[in-house]
């Protein structure tokens, strides 16, 4: 049955013009070509490759996190007691890296809290630039009064420092791990409106816009087809930049006392060895804040070595 | 010559709301663009021939652009006559890139960078031929239930809604999409082989910047001629090009222009094209015309002194010892209405008329030949001091 409506169907355009038939998905071959060009491009730099091969290793620890050591029952996210090894130095035998007042092991810790720093930075970046991203396309694509009202909106949120703001609305919102992501979500997503409603202002004014126009194509899918996707690339270099400062954030929040005490993150830890280290404990925060320092330079690293290949203006030297 | 006009623009004024004031961009100027023929429209920059274009697809921004008065009738064949200022927004998208086209000056900017070539292409097809598409598809949509129908039409329309995407992928639609994206590249290739292109196949897979200047112009063209349009709208479509591929993308014009009948408005600034492609010439100057005739006369009999300039300003044209003849001053900005003709303040024919009195568009010699200028009109009621003298004064 299939067979003779084959042979219904008009012939092929190809076939007539003796060119041999389009390969499926051609669009995104050539976008994967492009792809790895880029990523070449960006692990030539050595700091960029270095900052790549960290977060790799914090994402494997993450993944491998309950093979790595045996979860904590019932919620894995707790900090395990060990009474027997109570303030253990870093060697001691089942404590590599040492255990806390209360016999917790830090390599769980800090295994666990890769994890809980994986969830911190990709929710709060993903809610903020999808919050960024629509209200930024409103204002820029939109323009007029919209824009004004929008904007002078990014603008009070922009005249509260960071931390402060950050800190404001965890503490009103209350003791907890979730809400120190809210909180961070609310802070973060102004830059990328910022950002996004720059980078329409100028893709719109370009020939290309006009010329989707005059082929008939409607308001909403020259948005989608044309200004956006040439909007988009400062926003993923600053979402790289901000997966490693929110991770910074987060810490200091919750090394305040903002995340629930004994979780397994990385800030709670380097406040529980706190005020053990004048006694000589150095090893809880030590390691912890080691591994707070790592994934934000790693970030950071990744972060520059994409603007340096998306906008080599910026380059320096 | 029974030419039917294709477009007919009548007492077009189109108004800039500026900071400084209204800037009257196009001041009641009338044209018309008959079946087959390439009308030149000629003038330097800040005329207002790109507005005039502009207007003919209603793109420009409104504010701060505004459409005082005229018309713009176009006539479709099966849909009558239309004016085009009146259209709404949905029916000018329906004309734009179906039955008028256009082509852009500079081809590495009207082309999305991060998009290839051959899928810029198929949005015309994609717009304006979706019934086609299936068609050629062989999709057989009667036999199908209303649901995946429409699912397939609106597919095939771009007009998906997003969540809806991944049902294309059900069993019952897979092959019949993919079957419609086969036609799509299909009709691409196709549009981009007719533009004599060696290898589309290669072409529309690439991005706008693997391409080169001369390649990427002709996947304009094919963009503009995809749904076989009525009017081709080209603005200095060879401005950005090299010298050497200029003459070849020109030929290709032509050559497409009198296969399809299509009617083409050529603007541009440089007269020597105009000798080579276009069939009747509009000169404008500061949002008027200026002067229209048939090429020949243009060249041969230029009437408006501002035509004379733009003659004795082309290299092929320099005198005797080889020296070029620009025109004194620029275009100045129509700001506030000055009741004297625009290029009096330029002229060196001018007298004291052309500074109270704008002339009118007046026929002269030959049959279609047009001048707004008092040099050739018999003014009785003016002093012979204040009239215009023959002899340039410099």
């Amino acid at each position: 049955m299939s067979g003779a409506k084959t042979s219904t169907r008009p012939r092929l355009a190809s076939a007539r013009l003796g060119m041999p038939r389009p390969p499926q998905l051609p669009a995104l071959k050539a976008r994967l070509q492009r792809g790895r060009e880029l990523s070449g491009e960006v692990l030539r730099n050595p700091l960029t490759l270095a900052g790549c091969l960290v977060i790799a290793a914090f994402l494997l620890m993450a993944a491998l996190a309950p093979i790595l050591t045996t979860p904590n029952t019932p919620d894995a996210y707790q900090m395990p007691r060990d009474w027997q090894a109570i303030d253990a130095p870093p060697g001691s035998p089942g404590h590599l890296l040492g255990t806390t007042s209360t016999g917790g092991d830090v390599l769980y810790g800090i295994i666990w809290g890769a994890r809980k720093s994986l969830q911190l930075s990709v929710m709060v970046v993903g809610i903020a630039v999808l919050i960024g991203v629509i209200v930024g396309s409103l204002a820029g694509f939109v323009g007029g009064r919209l824009d004004e009202i929008l904007m002078r909106t990014v603008d009070v949120f922009l005249a509260i420092p960071e931390l402060i703001f950050a800190l404001a609305i965890a503490a009103a919102l209350g003791t907890s791990f979730t809400n120190i992501i809210l909180a961070l979500a609310v802070v973060f997503w102004v830059k990328y409106a910022r950002i996004i409603r720059g980078q329409i202002i100028h893709v719109k004014q370009n020939e290309y816009v006009e010329a989707a126009r005059a082929i008939g194509d409607s308001r909403l899918r020259i948005y989608l087809k044309d200004v956006l996707p040439n909007s988009i690339t400062p926003v993923t270099v600053q979402a790289t930049l901000d997966m490693g400062s929110v991770v910074l954030i987060g810490a200091t929040l919750s090394f305040i006392g903002l995340a629930e005490s004994g979780l397994t993150e990385w800030g709670v830890l380097v406040a529980t060895g706190q005020s053990d280290v004048i006694a000589g404990k150095w090893w809880v925060s030590t390691f912890a804040g080691l591994a707070i320092f790592l994934w934000a330079l790693a970030f950071n690293l990744v972060g520059d070595g994409l603007r340096d290949v998306f906008d080599p203006k910026s380059q320096r030297r | 010559m029974n030419a039917q006009p294709v477009a007919a623009v009548d007492d077009l004024r189109v108004h800039f709301h500026t900071s400084r004031g209204v800037v009257r961009a196009v001041d009641g100027v009338s044209f018309q663009v008959n079946e087959s023929e390439v009308l030149g429209l000629v003038g330097e920059t800040g005329c207002g021939k790109s507005v005039t274009a502009r207007s003919l697809l209603r793109l420009l921004p409104s504010p701060p652009a505004e459409y005082v008065g005229g018309r713009i009738l176009f006539s479709t064949p099966g849909r009558g006559v239309v004016d085009l200022l009146t259209l709404s927004d949905e029916e000018i998208r329906g004309i734009r890139g179906d039955r008028i086209a256009m082509i852009f000056q500079d081809p590495s900017k009207a082309l999305n960078p991060a998009m290839p070539v051959g899928r810029q292409v198929g949005e015309v097809f994609l717009q304006h031929r979706a019934d086609h598409l299936l068609e050629r598809a062989g999709v057989g949509l009667e036999e199908l239930d209303p649901v995946s129908r429409g699912l397939l039409s609106r597919a095939a329309g771009e007009r998906s809604r997003a969540p809806e995407r991944p049902l294309l992928r059900l069993p019952r639609l897979r092959g019949r999409w993919r079957r419609i994206r086969a036609a799509l590249d299909e009709s691409v290739a196709q549009a981009l082989a007719d533009t004599r292109i060696p290898t589309p196949l290669k072409i529309m897979r690439s991005y706008p910047h693997e391409l080169s200047g001369g390649m990427k112009q002709r996947v304009m063209i094919a963009q503009a001629l995809a749904c076989d349009p009525d009017l081709l709208i080209a603005d200095e479509p060879t401005t950005a090009l090299d010298v050497t591929i200029q003459a070849r993308i020109l030929d290709l014009i032509r050559e497409l222009q009198q296969r399809r009948r299509t009617a083409v408005l050529y603007i541009t600034h440089d007269l020597s094209l105009v000798r080579r492609l276009c069939d009747r010439v509009t000169v404008m100057y500061a949002g008027r015309i200026a002067e229209r005739a048939g090429t020949g006369d243009v060249f041969g009999r230029p009437l408006h002194p501002y035509t004379r300039g733009l003659l004795g300003a082309m290299p092929a044209r320099a005198g005797r010892d080889g020296r070029l003849v620009a025109i004194r001053g620029s275009v100045s900005e129509v700001l506030n209405g000055d009741p004297g003709c625009r290029f009096a303040p330029r002229c060196p024919h001018a007298g004291a008329v052309c500074r109270r009195r704008d002339p009118a568009l007046v026929a002269h010699g030959e049959p279609g030949h047009e001048a707004a200028c008092f040099l050739h009109e018999h003014l009785d009621d003016v002093a012979p001091g204040e009239r215009p003298s023959p002899e340039p004064v410099r």
